[in-house]
């Protein structure tokens, strides 16, 4: 069906109208998606870096203020106090009251000897000179352990602090309760997969990890650390099971410990996956609409082209057939003239023959035989055959009849009735029933009436015949009328319900010489005088037909130009 | 009554021959000219009633030789013998004076009452003629004097 220049055309119609709409459709998805993802993906580094500097800012206070404790002790009670063992543990208390998280409180000589000590166990006269964290309070005068077995042997970390008054050093020793403190780092939730935790310099788990690591061991992700205590570092990073996280990192400002916040990345970045899931959609979405559109719009246009194009070459084909019909016109008006003269002549010789003979017989030259009679019936049939003669070639320079019309706008409202009353009569003795069906908004049309009229009676002539050759004389319908046309035109249409006409005819109708009807009946340019005269006023004559149902010409001509004035 | 006297006027020697025998043949007086120019000839020398031209000539045409014989000789009534092609000129012929006209091919007996009935018309115009000049004969010279001092 479809022709090799309209796949083509259509091919790059189609892809014209998928890529260019679909291109832009997927730029600015893509663009949207990038800024979307770019923005949403710093607000959660963001937030993850706010709580991690939160996060910090509530361990270092807690470390800090633990510290200020013991401080306030060594501040407020002097060494006898509390070497105490009963003032101590009132102190004890005391502490207690303003954290429930010191499990213990110790006094220690210059010596590393336990000399005094609140808490659960029995730690009175250990030695602790060799413990690390003694020789670095000795050293630094305050001290924050890592979280170590001790001799407890049970994970905790201790706050020391160390005192000298007077040429005399003391040591005050808290332990800090390493659940509370653990609780304190563990609280914190974002997300499903938010954790934190402490990590110390060596990457020994200071507090638990929710997702699996134990105190005091090390975990088994190595990662980047911030080597300064400046800020916070974010990343991404793979843990040993595949998993990607995104990492929240600061180091501790009161204590070399690392808090490591970290959040799985597709936890993390659950709202860009929705967002991703959201736009592969639209996309599928709104690509399948436009595809669709295009393959719709453009098998739209390509119809319609096609359309104009058959319609552009039938215009083309009835213009050469019009010319043609102009020029066979021509020609047969010069042979029609040429042959008149011969046809004189023949006329007149055939006359003086009869003359002759007559003459002859009156004188009894020419007795009354058979030969005589003969000659007679020829000659009578060459006096025919010569009128047949002078008949065609008139009705050929009718055709082509050079004469100025008389222009003028004619109302068809009262035209048609006029011309139509003409075969009223015919008509009805041929049992035809004719219907006129002008409508009165029909416009005037411009033209000359005796060509009009030549028209329209050529045409209800025709139609009758095709109705008595099929009807006889009762059953014929011929309906006559006009009506506006869209464009400015005008159609006047000749409906009979007659024999029809078959398709071969139906393209040589408009010929001239060509009939249908006997020999000597119709010299077959009826048709193509009225195709001439509505060329000439600018129309066009159109047949539909069919063989045994009946035939519709149609005359269309331009409104007259005064019509667009009412 | 005075017999009528036709001349043919066409370019066709043939039909001018055979129409002049069978026209002579019913009896009527019949001259031939082959062209406007020698129709134009014969009328000078020959009393002619009718003139049957033809509108289609070569050299002089019908037209013009119609406003010839027109102009030279009024009363000579002129039937123009026209194609149907030129019926145009036919009305033309008409309008400059011409009887009537007949449309090739036409019969004998066409151009015989087309004939007849110019000459007819002729005729008439003839009497009126001869019954005003009557008239005048009757008048003094005075007054035929005063008539034609008054005309210039």
């Amino acid at each position: 069906m479809e022709r090799s220049p309209y796949a083509n055309l259509k091919r790059v119609i189609l892809v014209s109208m998928i890529l260019v709409p679909l291109t832009t459709f997927i730029l600015i998805l893509g663009i949207g998606y990038y800024y979307f993802t770019t923005s949403l993906e710093s607000s959660t580094i963001a937030t993850i870096k706010r709580i991690v500097e939160d996060h910090r800012h509530m361990i270092d206070s807690f470390l800090t203020n633990r510290k200020a404790n013991l401080e306030f002790v060594l501040d407020s009670c002097p060494f006898k106090e509390l070497a105490d063992s009963e003032a101590l543990h009132h102190v004890f208390l005391n502490l207690q009251k303003e954290s429930s998280t010191f499990v213990d409180l110790g006094l220690f000589n210059r010596e590393g000897i336990h000399i005094n000590y609140q808490g659960p166990y029995k730690l009175v006269g250990k030695d602790y000179a060799e413990a690390p964290w003694f020789k670095e309070v000795l050293k630094k005068g305050h001290y924050i352990s890592d979280i170590f077995l001790g001799r407890r042997r049970m994970p905790h970390f201790i706050i020391a602090l160390k005192r000298e008054e007077a040429g005399k050093t003391w040591i005050l020793r808290s332990t800090i309760d390493t659940y509370m403190f653990n609780d304190l780092v563990k609280k914190i939730r974002i997300g499903k997969t938010g954790e934190a935790y402490l990590l110390n310099a060596d990457g020994i788990f200071q507090t638990e990890r929710r997702s699996g690591g134990n105190l005091m061991d090390k975990d088994p992700e190595v990662m980047e650390r911030p080597l300064s205590h400046a800020g916070i570092k974010t990343f991404l990073e793979k843990d040993s099971r595949g998993n990607e996280y995104l990492y929240a990192t600061t180091w501790l400002t009161g204590k070399n410990w690392l808090l490591v916040v970290r959040q799985e990345k597709a936890d993390a970045f659950r709202f860009l996956r929705a967002a991703a899931y959201i736009i592969v959609l639209v996309t599928f979405l709104g690509g399948g609409a436009i595809v669709g559109i295009a393959f719709l719009l453009t098998g739209r246009i390509v119809r319609r082209m096609e359309r104009l194009d058959t319609e552009r070459e039938a215009l083309g084909s009835q213009l050469i057939r019009a010319s043609r019909l102009a020029e066979l016109g021509e020609m047969a008006t010069g042979f029609a003239h040429e042959i008149n003269n011969p046809l004189q002549v023949m006329k007149s010789e055939h006359a003086l023959i009869d003359s002759i003979v007559s003459e002859l017989k009156e004188k009894g030259d020419l007795p009354p035989s058979e030969s005589l009679s003969e000659i007679e019936d020829s000659m009578a049939q060459i006096d025919l055959q010569i009128s047949r003669c002078g008949a065609i070639t008139q009705s050929i320079l009718k055709f082509g009849r050079q004469s100025e019309p008389v222009v003028e706008d004619i109302a068809l409202q009262e035209y048609i009735p006029e011309i139509t009353a003409m075969v009223e009569k015919k008509a009805a003795v041929q049992g035809i029933a004719l219907t006129l069906e002008v409508s009165e908004e029909t416009p005037p049309v411009h033209g000359d009436r005796g060509q009009l009229q030549q028209v329209l009676l050529n045409l209800y002539n025709n139609a009758m015949d095709a109705i008595t050759s099929r009807h006889g004389a009762k059953g014929g319908e011929l309906v006559v009328g006009a009506r506006a046309k869209e464009d400015g035109k005008v159609e006047i249409f000749v409906r009979d319900n007659g024999s029809g006409i078959s398709p071969e005819d139906k393209k040589k109708i408009f010929s001239p010489f060509f009939t249908t009807k006997p020999v000597g009946k119709g010299t077959g340019l009826g048709l193509s005088v009225c195709y001439g005269i509505i060329s000439k006023m600018g129309g066009i004559m159109e047949v539909d037909s069919e063989k045994g149902v009946g035939t519709t010409f149609n005359v269309i001509l331009p409104a007259a130009k005064q019509a667009l004035i009412h | 009554m005075e017999k009528m006297k036709m001349m043919l006027v066409d370019d066709e020697e043939r039909f001018l021959s055979t129409t002049q025998k069978l026209l002579s043949r019913k009896g009527y007086d019949v001259l031939t000219a082959s062209s406007g120019t020698e129709a134009l000839d014969l009328l000078r020398t020959h009393n002619v009633h009718v003139v049957i031209l033809d509108v289609k000539m070569p050299g002089m045409d019908g037209i013009e030789t119609l406003n010839a014989i027109k102009r030279n000789y009024p009363l000579v009534e002129v039937i123009m013998l026209t194609g149907h092609g030129t019926i145009d000129s036919a009305v033309e012929g008409l309008k400059s004076g011409a009887t009537d006209y007949l449309t090739k091919p036409t019969d004998v007996q066409d151009i015989i009452e087309k004939a007849e009935e110019a000459f007819g018309k002729r005729q008439v115009l003839e009497d009126k003629i001869r019954v005003a000049q009557s008239r005048t004969i009757g008048k003094s010279a005075r007054e035929i004097l005063r008539e034609t001092g008054g005309q210039k």
